[in-house]
């Protein structure tokens, strides 16, 4: 069943990133989406969102796609105009990428090319009014389009520290739902309660949500988020249980893999970030019963 | 100097409608040069709102003050005691000023008479042109004194695009091309041998790339 379908029945989707590679060796990113392949219900290929320039999404969703593994690319603001992006959009469809999420980009100046010009042209919002008239046919400009292009398009909310910043959030998620956002993914849950105290205001979304799971690799890793993350939630108890794992990675996998097998009673799906350890997916997967 | 122009009169009165009595604030430096919000300009502003509320049947209170500076919060001060009988206030200054209102008095509404444009210098009497982008890294004493960033329409750093024609910019062919003008000035210099070197590509960090700028004199500052 494809992403859509499963997304608007109601079921459970499973979606794992995986970016693009530095260069053009794609052994790794094949490999690593054949591992996965049919166990997860779609991967998400994000662009250069972090500043790092990479191979694009675009590519890395055609990839993905020729691998049998349905995909969903990132598109966002900071690198493109809105000529650029529209274009891209269009691309992305005849090339049969059919999943698109609007996410926010960091800052250029915490990437590998600090001295580059950030373009923000339009914004998240602006992005998706965009995806949503060229599905109705039309571009930015108001022209008509020869043949328009369908996606399922999600939107993403940023990490927040307190109540009023999650409030905040919520109003912006509203908006982008207005402009056609069909799913929302969350930050990294790191604590169920946690989570499951902020659900009732993401259900009036009235949209699936979507939460990430963050593969903690390390208790450097933990401690980092824990001090430079308000609001991830890590528990002094997850960081004690990883230190005192007899295998650090096996349990950081397990934590994942756990925390994946919670989110199944309280969400719509997970997305699985493992940042360089796509090849451990299969593991997690294993752990959360998938 | 900093360049604006008044907005139309039908978006002041759209903004001022819901009020009856409002402090109209003008600047003397930068906008009274450019003729577009100092003493003189509040003054025929004031005029101007008050008869087209009175064609409405509305009436309009209007008290003027022109500031000596409305970027600096030393002279914001002076508005405590009109800003307190205005319902809301409507700024002649740059948005620096304007912003610098909103800062020091978070419960007044405040709006822009005009439009910021550039930073810019007089060509003739009533015309002005953009000159300076501030992009925190002048390149003018390579460039002959002409600044690609702000007077090349696509701030080109090594010569002219194909869409250069006889000295004007594909763009508008009223404005020069600027690396024209950088030409004709290396030669008049006699440093032609600068416009064969390659300029490596711009570090927009220290303009916009890096998000809004602020400048800290340690020497200065308390």
């Amino acid at each position: 069943m494809s992403f859509q379908k499963k997304l608007k029945s109601g079921e459970f989707v499973v979606l794992a990133e995986m970016n693009t590679p530095k260069g053009i060796n794609i052994s790794e990113l094949v490999t690593n989406a054949r591992r996965i392949k049919g166990r997860v219900d779609a991967v998400i290929v994000p662009d250069m969102d972090n500043g790092i320039m990479r191979m694009s999404a675009l590519a890395g969703g055609v990839l993905m796609n020729q691998q049998g593994v349905e995909s969903i690319i990132h598109l966002y603001c900071r690198d493109r105009n809105q000529i650029a992006l529209q274009g891209d959009i269009l691309a992305a469809n005849v090339l049969g990428i059919h999943n698109l999420v609007v996410a926010h980009s960091e800052e250029m100046a915490k990437g590998d090319h600090r001295e580059a010009k950030p373009v923000y042209d339009i914004d998240e919002i602006e992005l998706l009014d965009a995806i949503q008239s060229l599905q109705k046919g039309t571009d930015k400009a108001g022209f008509d389009l020869d043949g328009s292009p369908s996606f399922t398009v999600g939107c993403t909310i940023s990490p927040f520290k307190d109540d009023e910043e999650f409030e905040q959030e919520l109003l912006l998620a509203g908006r982008k739902i207005d402009k056609g956002a069909q799913f929302i993914i969350t930050p990294p849950v790191f604590d169920l309660d946690h989570f499951a105290s902020n659900l009732d205001k993401l259900k009036e979304m009235g949209v699936p949500i979507i939460p990430t799971v963050f593969l903690i690799k390390s208790v450097g890793i933990a401690r980092y988020i824990a001090n430079y993350e308000p609001g991830a939630n890590i528990s002094e108890d997850t960081i004690k249980r990883i230190r005192k794992a007899p295998d650090t990675e096996i349990e950081c996998l397990k934590i994942a893999g756990e925390t994946i097998k919670g989110l199944k009673e309280l969400s719509q799906g997970v997305q699985i970030v493992t940042l360089g350890w796509e090849h451990r997916l299969p593991e997690i997967l294993d752990y959360a019963g998938i | 100097m900093i360049t604006a122009e008044r907005k139309p009169m039908e978006e002041l009165i759209e903004c001022l409608r819901p009020y009856h009595r409002i402090l109209l604030v003008g600047c003397n430096e930068c906008v009274t040069v450019c003729s577009a919000g100092g003493r003189k300009e509040v003054g025929i502003l004031s005029s101007a709102l008050q008869m087209a509320f009175m064609k409405e049947g509305k009436t309009l209170e209007i008290r003027e003050i022109t500031l000596e500076r409305q970027c600096d919060p030393e002279y914001i001060e002076e508005l405590v005691t009109d800003i307190s009988q205005a319902e809301a206030v409507m700024s002649m200054a740059c948005g620096c000023g304007v912003q610098e209102i909103a800062k020091r008095f978070k419960e007044k509404p405040v709006f822009p008479a005009v439009n910021t444009s550039f930073m810019g210098a007089s060509e003739q009497q009533g015309v002005w042109a953009e000159r300076c982008q501030g992009c925190g890294d002048c390149v003018l004493g390579i460039t002959g004194g002409i600044c690609p960033v702000a007077r090349c329409s696509k701030q080109l750093f090594n010569g002219p695009c194909g869409g250069s024609t006889t000295g004007k910019c594909e763009i508008n062919p009223d404005i020069d091309c600027a690396w024209q003008l950088i030409w004709d000035r290396m030669k008049a210099l006699g440093i032609e041998e600068n416009y064969e070197k390659n300029m490596p590509p711009k570090d927009w960090r220290t303009s916009r790339g890096g998000g809004p700028r602020t400048i800290i004199r340690e020497d200065l500052a308390k």
